[in-house]
């Protein structure tokens, strides 16, 4: 094997082997499926877990309409005291019964002050009690109110009346049929790849700034540096490092299919949000496109990115003399997020199309973009300067590089680093 | 002998700071040469420059018949004075990777590899992390990784140091077995012990200049200047009178232990010594007669302080 080879394989096994390396790729995704996942999954599992409770009420309503109207339920079981119960009497009667949940006071005027209604709770209240209260109340409430009008066929009337708008987005492609696109879920899905670019190049950026510095450090280059050229060295670790990240992505794609295929139907139909996600997801035509442009966004933008940490790691003794430089190269990815908002707004805006050329923003607003439809030729362009631009900054990092790995010491600045490019 | 090494003419300033001055030095080929000078001197400099880890603003280094190239280089076995080791990574794999760099390929690289641990007794601890090495272990290690791939040029950056007394003389031999199978060892080392025993040629750089360069008994004999130690029994003033103007006391006479007197004479560099012995011996009961050859301890001290 050369050289190259052998480095790259070094920094790769020694990556994968570690234990954490395996525990963040295994967890991630489960980590990511429980946060999607979790807040509905208890909800449901609270609500149908509840027990049922037992609300005695008080009705001074004249001829006590809306007591003698609730519906009991498995949720929750009201029980109408007789006329003229005071809720001193209420009190001592129920107010310590364990199985009672509360005393429900429906004031006299509620139809036309529907605000006067007090619940005395003999334990802790429950917000999905009290839901399920208001909404009943409320429902005879508006009867008692439509009624008062005398319309006849009032219900089918606002049964009628009753309209919600959906659109249907097409897309409209020369020489071809109309494709119909879903706005809500390509902004979604663009988000969260752009997103998950922008964590790829920062996480697996600043591992080679960390890892260039460690062997700095040891002093692990000074005896590499004698057997392989500087640029060998700093190739290798970058696509030592960037075969992690593949390798890495590659799992938490299978994971996160495996999960599509079983686990997310059965989400799916037990919470409304997953099913709209899941549809707009497969209503994506392109998803081939998709699939293929951010493995290219994501080895585009993580190599330029990379070369940019790997020269500044070489140029620094500590970690905490690249902080200076590592905030600099931080800036337009933290950019390029803001203008993410942006750009899901309006995808073809001015700002959107210049921010997606540009190879410091374009890998992560690119992406953003490219799930809402856009002309072949904008990710072609696009593509070809990040990756032009790449080969220029390797250039350039190598130089800083080879100079960088022997400076001990004195911590440099950026008018240094100009002159190591320049140096013979 | 022809050089394996030519260092020519070389300048190297840092900002502020000359580290080298027009340094030339020349390595004879299969010989053990010592870098020797103070801290701060350019000893690290030098070897850097001929490692092409740092470029000279003058002068030039030729590997045999042309300039030194990254290949040559590659071809060297290099040890830095601050060892470099990945600490997390065991010690056979980080060998074979070494190995592996310099050339070797996976099998030859082990076998090797396996050969060497056992010679210097490490071999339970192929599969320890570095981290858990003591100095003097990692120090083998990394010595192990050096000479591994049996290179013609080998460079020591402060071999000795971090190594006992019982390790140092390992290292001794092994660097002698080196040059004996027809490596050429450049070391930079402030053990002078260690130059006198197994250094052939040496060169002094002081205050960034190549200062003094030669064959190691030479230099010695040349620095003790002709100067004999003789211990008798007689009157001082017989033995005076029996050198005649073919030698010259040194000080003042010392009586020692037993009734004897030790003189320093110097003899001047063409005549022979052996009518001086002649001379003595007629007048003074001669108990020794024997050539002061300094200490490099010595001679590096003097030509540092400009006195040699």
């Amino acid at each position: 094997m050369n050289r190259l080879g052998l480095i790259v394989e070094r920094e790769f096994l020694e990556r994968v082997r570690k234990k954490s390396f395996i525990l963040v790729t295994i967890l991630i995704p489960i980590l990511i499926a429980f946060s999607l996942i979790g807040p509905t999954f208890f909800m449901n599992a609270v609500d149908s877990k509840a027990k049922t409770e037992r609300i005695v009420v008080i009705d001074n309503t004249p001829g006590r309409i809306i007591g003698t109207r609730l519906p009991s339920d498995s949720r929750v079981e009201f029980q109408l005291l007789p006329e003229n119960t005071t809720l001193e009497e209420a009190r001592q009667r129920y107010g310590y019964e364990v199985y009672c949940f509360g005393i429900l006071v429906i004031g006299e005027d509620i139809i036309d002050n529907p605000g006067n209604l007090t619940l005395i709770n003999n334990g802790a209240s429950s917000l999905s009690v009290e839901d399920a209260i208001r909404e009943r109340i409320q429902g005879i409430i508006r009867t008692e109110r439509l009624n008062r009008y005398d319309v006849e066929n009032i219900n089918s009337i606002l049964a009628d009346a009753n309209v919600h708008a959906g659109i249907q987005t097409l897309k409209n492609e020369q020489n071809q049929e109309m494709k119909s696109s879903s706005t809500g879920g390509s902004v979604a899905l663009g988000f969260i790849i752009a997103f998950f670019i922008y964590m790829i190049i920062i996480i697996y950026g600043q591992m080679v700034l960390q890892s260039v510095i460690d062997e700095k450090q040891t002093r692990v280059l000074d005896v590499l540096i004698t057997s392989c050229k500087p640029f060998e060295l700093m190739m290798g670790k970058v696509l030592g490092i960037a075969m992690v990240a593949m390798l890495q992505i590659l799992i938490w794609g299978g994971i996160i299919m495996l999960l599509v295929a079983f686990a997310l139907p059965a989400i799916a139909a037990s919470s409304g949000n997953a099913e709209i996600l899941l549809g707009s997801i497969a209503d994506v035509h392109y998803i081939g496109t998709l699939v293929i442009t951010t493995i290219l966004y994501i080895i585009g933008g993580f190599l330029f990115y990379a070369s940019m940490y790997a020269a500044i790691g070489s140029a620094v003794d500590t970690p905490q003399d690249a902080a200076q430089f590592n905030s600099v190269i931080m800036l337009p990815i933290i950019i390029a997020i803001y203008v993410l908002m942006a750009v899901i707004k309006n995808p073809g805006s001015d700002i959107a199309f210049w921010f997606s050329m540009i190879p410091f923003t374009s890998p992560m607003v690119m992406m953003a973009r490219i799930p809402a439809g856009i002309p072949t030729w904008e990710i072609v362009v696009s593509l070809a300067v990040l990756y032009v631009s790449f080969i220029i900054l390797i250039w350039l990092a190598a130089r800083i590089f080879r100079i960088g790995v022997f400076m001990h010491g004195k911590k440099p600045t950026w008018k240094d680093l100009g002159q190591w490019i320049k140096m013979k | 002998m022809d050089p394996i090494l030519r260092i020519e003419n070389v300048t190297k300033t840092y900002v502020g700071h000359r580290a080298l001055d027009d340094v030339s030095v020349e390595i004879p080929r299969g010989s053990i040469y010592g870098l020797l000078g103070p801290n701060g001197a350019g000893k690290t400099t030098l070897i850097r420059v001929v490692n092409h880890m740092t470029m000279p603003d003058r002068g030039k280094v030729w590997f045999e018949d042309h300039e030194i190239t990254d290949k040559d280089i590659f071809n060297t076995g290099y040890m830095p004075e601050e060892r470099g080791l990945y600490k997390k990574m065991k010690v056979g794999e980080q060998a074979l990777f070494f190995a592996r760099m310099h050339g070797l390929s996976r099998t030859e690289a082990a076998r090797r590899l396996k050969d060497w641990f056992s010679r210097l007794g490490i071999s339970e601890w192929w599969d320890k992390k570095v981290e858990d090495l003591s100095k003097g272990m990692a120090q083998k290690v990394q010595f192990i990784i050096t000479v591994v791939h049996e290179p013609k040029l080998l460079i020591f950056d402060e071999p000795f140091s971090g190594f006992d007394p019982i390790n140092q003389n390992m290292l001794k031999e092994e660097i002698l077995g080196l040059r004996d199978r027809g490596a050429t060892v450049i070391f930079s080392t402030h053990n002078m012990e260690s130059v006198e025993e197994i250094c052939d040629d040496i060169t002094l750089i002081n205050k960034s200049q190549n200062i003094l360069s030669g064959h190691v008994d030479e230099i010695r004999r040349k620095a003790g200047g002709n100067t004999f130690l003789v211990v008798y029994n007689g009157s001082q003033e017989d033995f005076s009178a029996s050198l005649q103007g073919k030698a010259f006391p040194l000080g003042t006479p010392d009586s020692i232990l037993g009734g004897f007197t030790q003189q320093r004479i110097h003899i001047p560099d063409d005549s022979d010594i052996r009518p001086v012995i002649g001379m003595l011996n007629e007048k003074v009961a001669l108990r020794s007669f024997q050539e002061i050859i300094p200490s490099m301890n010595d001679i590096f001290i003097r030509a540092v302080n400009g006195t040699l």
